[in-house]
């Protein structure tokens, strides 16, 4: 009696915390479907009094979200794949070499990700004008990269440490060099690892508002979040196009969650506990 | 740890490796800046580019419609580059100050170009100005930076006015008020009904308050002082600054108390659902009204407080300033002169479903009553004055915002607010 009365309590509990959670979602969803019309009168708070399907189509042809979502991928699968790849070797050399100072490359990589972006804006700014790169789609892959490498190095340092370095020996033995180990043996392993990032580092780009607006500013090569932004008006918006075109958006990042969240929560934890 | 150790030959060798691979890197690094064409470096005779903050939908394909209109006189060509409004403000001075900028930019006229001109930012346009005899004076002056020259050129402007149902008003048996005992009449009447007289947005949207500080102020101790103080020529702890507190005091319980919890697009809403009797606010809301609502707004002119103080209005001028470091500066002024001629103007206020005015005495404006009567209230008045922030300058807005809004909530503590809002007004001049 008193565990079904647990049980009970714990679901409604549970449900109502996921209702929390669900909420806004929700409340974007049922926004998107509203007429500005609906809105202007009756407020944002209010119930729905139309349905409209029209709002889609406003934010993917008017507000150009096409064109955005293009160049949000040109730049997010570049710069997962070539963050992964740089940060992979990097922690693979650190991890299972004696590297003079690797203690301090490593701690190096972590402060600079203890840095509040804010401060580097400018620098990066100007040094993205010195090199030519500003305004091309290229900075905006190069600044992801170099944010992104120091947190990716370390998680995959923490992995590849706790590998055991037998399988490392036995693959020397066998007559495997560096490079050889590190792609048939350690990337195999890092799998998890791997995957987890990904999808994690993913979502960052793919979200970031930030470096966007420092390093671009032609409207056409605007990633998603910068469009978004730009169906506001000067003094009045169009919330409903905007919430549709913030589900648009949405999709990408949901669609590899849902992909990889499987070695998310396990990737993750590997390495946690020994 | 492993301790592995693979000896110093082969960490040579990996070196070596990663070595390679920062070559590798290096070399596509450097493809990238070959590779990077940038905005079209316009050389004498390439096409001008216009940063838009003008990203509402109408706006968005009147300024469109405009430089597409200027592309077919063959005076040059130009295109237009949309930014989010509030991306736009944020890194305007990035823009300016890049090594290779865009050409010509949407903004505000008065002290904020100033700001601009006095670091060396602005194209010298006195020579567009020469072909605008037409122009008043008064938008001349405006357009001129501390040095004598025409820094921008303006396009529209629009009003603000205590704007109205005029059903509700009927229903209610009010008539517009002319003078600030007519005002505080309709208020209690309004009061009276149970209808809460005074609506306003501050959550999100905390500057319209000093919509309600630049009238009083401009009423009471009129707009030269205005400009002074908000200049830093004169001090806010001054007891003519503390008069018009007292005198918004006066109205403070009309106001309608869930004012400060949402922006003044709700505000809007509250208004037109007859939740409040009427609005201090500039004619860009009706952006936020639906259609069917439009025939039914009027507005009426804030009340005169002082018949002796020369009557000010309020008149935001938008237009556009140039890059002084334009590679086109002639085309740019060409594009200009179309902006400020009339059938660019009338073209624009007729693309954009805002209520804007040209600025171009000839041009004419959108053909309502309410157009007609906000163009008239403006030409009528013997001063007009931008806004707080741009009469001042976006750094000194938010001093205004926290005293005012403390003002709001604790009237009673009008000279502490003051000698506060004067000393951080003191820290922003310092700069």
């Amino acid at each position: 009696m008193i565990r079904k009365l647990r049980t009970g309590t714990f679901h409604t509990g549970m449900l109502l915390l996921s209702l929390l959670w669900l909420g806004p979602v929700i409340w974007v969803v049922v926004m998107s479907t509203r007429t500005f019309d609906d809105i202007a009168a009756n407020g944002l708070g209010s119930l729905p009094h139309s349905f409209t399907l029209d709002t889609y189509r406003q934010a993917w042809v008017d507000g150009g979200e096409l064109r955005a979502l293009i160049n949000s991928l040109l730049v997010t699968v570049p710069s997962v794949l070539l963050s992964l790849a740089l940060a992979a070797v990097a922690a693979f050399a650190l991890s299972r070499y004696r590297i003079p100072g690797r203690r301090t490359i490593l701690l190096l990589m972590l402060a600079g990700n203890l840095l509040p972006p804010q401060i580097l804006l400018i620098p990066v700014q100007k040094f993205s004008e010195l090199t030519g790169l500003y305004d091309t789609l290229w900075a905006l892959i190069t600044v992801q990269v170099g944010f992104g490498l120091g947190f990716y190095t370390f998680v995959l340092h923490g992995f590849m440490r706790d590998l055991p370095g037998e399988i490392q020996e036995a693959a020397t033995i066998d007559g495997a060099g560096p490079g050889q180990i590190f792609t048939r043996v350690m990337l195999p392993l890092t799998r998890p690892a791997l995957a987890a990032l990904g999808a994690l580092s993913f979502t960052w780009i793919f979200n970031d508002l930030l470096w966007a607006i420092t390093v671009l500013r032609t409207d056409d090569r605007m990633p998603v979040t910068p469009a978004l932004l730009a169906l506001q008006g000067q003094f009045v918006s169009s919330w409903s196009v905007i919430a549709a075109g913030t589900v648009i958006a949405a999709v990408p990042t949901v669609a590899v969650f849902l992909r990889f969240q499987r070695h998310f929560i396990g990737g993750l934890a590997i390495g946690a506990v020994k | 740890m492993t301790d592995f150790d693979p000896g110093r030959r082969r960490f040579l060798g990996h070196l070596g490796l990663a070595g390679l691979g920062a070559l590798g890197a290096g070399s596509l690094l450097s493809a990238c800046a070959s590779s990077a064409s940038g905005p079209a470096k316009s050389g004498g005779s390439g096409a001008v580019t216009i940063q838009s903050n003008l990203s509402s939908p109408q706006a968005k394909t009147a300024i469109e419609k405009l430089v597409e209109n200027f592309n077919k006189l063959g005076k040059g060509t130009a295109s237009v580059n949309t930014i989010a409004s509030e991306t736009f403000r944020t890194q305007l001075p990035t823009y300016l100050t890049s090594a290779n900028p865009p050409d010509l930019y949407t903004w505000y006229a008065g002290s904020v170009a100033n700001d601009y001109a006095s670091k060396g930012l602005l194209l010298d346009v006195s020579d567009v100005w020469q072909g605008l005899g037409e122009y008043p004076q008064s938008l001349k002056t405006l357009s001129t930076d501390a040095g004598g020259k025409q820094v921008f050129v303006p396009m529209t402007n629009y009003w603000w006015g205590f704007f109205y149902r005029k059903s509700n008003f009927a229903k209610w048996g009010v008539q517009e008020p002319k003078t600030w005992a007519d005002f505080l009449a309709v208020c209690e009447t309004l009061k009276s009904k149970g209808v809460p007289p005074i609506g306003i947005g501050l959550g999100d949207t905390p500057w319209v308050a000093s919509a309600w500080f630049d009238y009083l102020n401009i009423r009471i101790n009129g707009a030269p002082f205005h400009r002074e103080l908000l200049a830093g020529k004169q001090r806010f702890d001054d007891p003519k600054v503390k008069a018009v507190l007292t005198r918004w005091r006066e109205v403070l319980p009309y106001f309608d108390p869930k004012g400060k919890a949402y922006p003044f697009q709700e505000a809007t809403t509250a208004l037109l659902a007859g939740k409040t009797g009427m609005f201090l606010i500039g004619t860009f809301f009706a952006d936020a009204a639906p259609k069917d609502a439009l025939g039914d707004l009027d507005f009426f002119r804030f009340p005169i407080i002082d018949p002796a103080v020369p009557v000010a209005e309020e008149a935001p001028t938008d237009g556009f300033f140039a890059s002084a470091k334009s590679a086109n500066p002639a085309g740019t002024k060409e594009l200009l002169k179309y902006f400020a001629s009339v059938e660019a103007q009338e073209e624009y206020v007729k693309s954009s479903s805002g209520i804007v005015l040209p600025v171009h005495p000839k041009a004419k404006a959108a053909d309502s009553p309410l157009v007609t009567k906000g163009k008239a209230m403006l030409e009528s008045a013997a001063e007009l004055t931008q806004f707080f922030n741009r009469d001042s300058s976006d750094a000194l807005q938010p001093t205004a915002d926290t005293a005012l809004t403390k003002f709001m909530d604790k009237p009673d503590q009008i000279d502490a607010i003051l000698r506060e809002w004067q000393a951080s007004a003191e820290k922003v001049f310092k700069g």
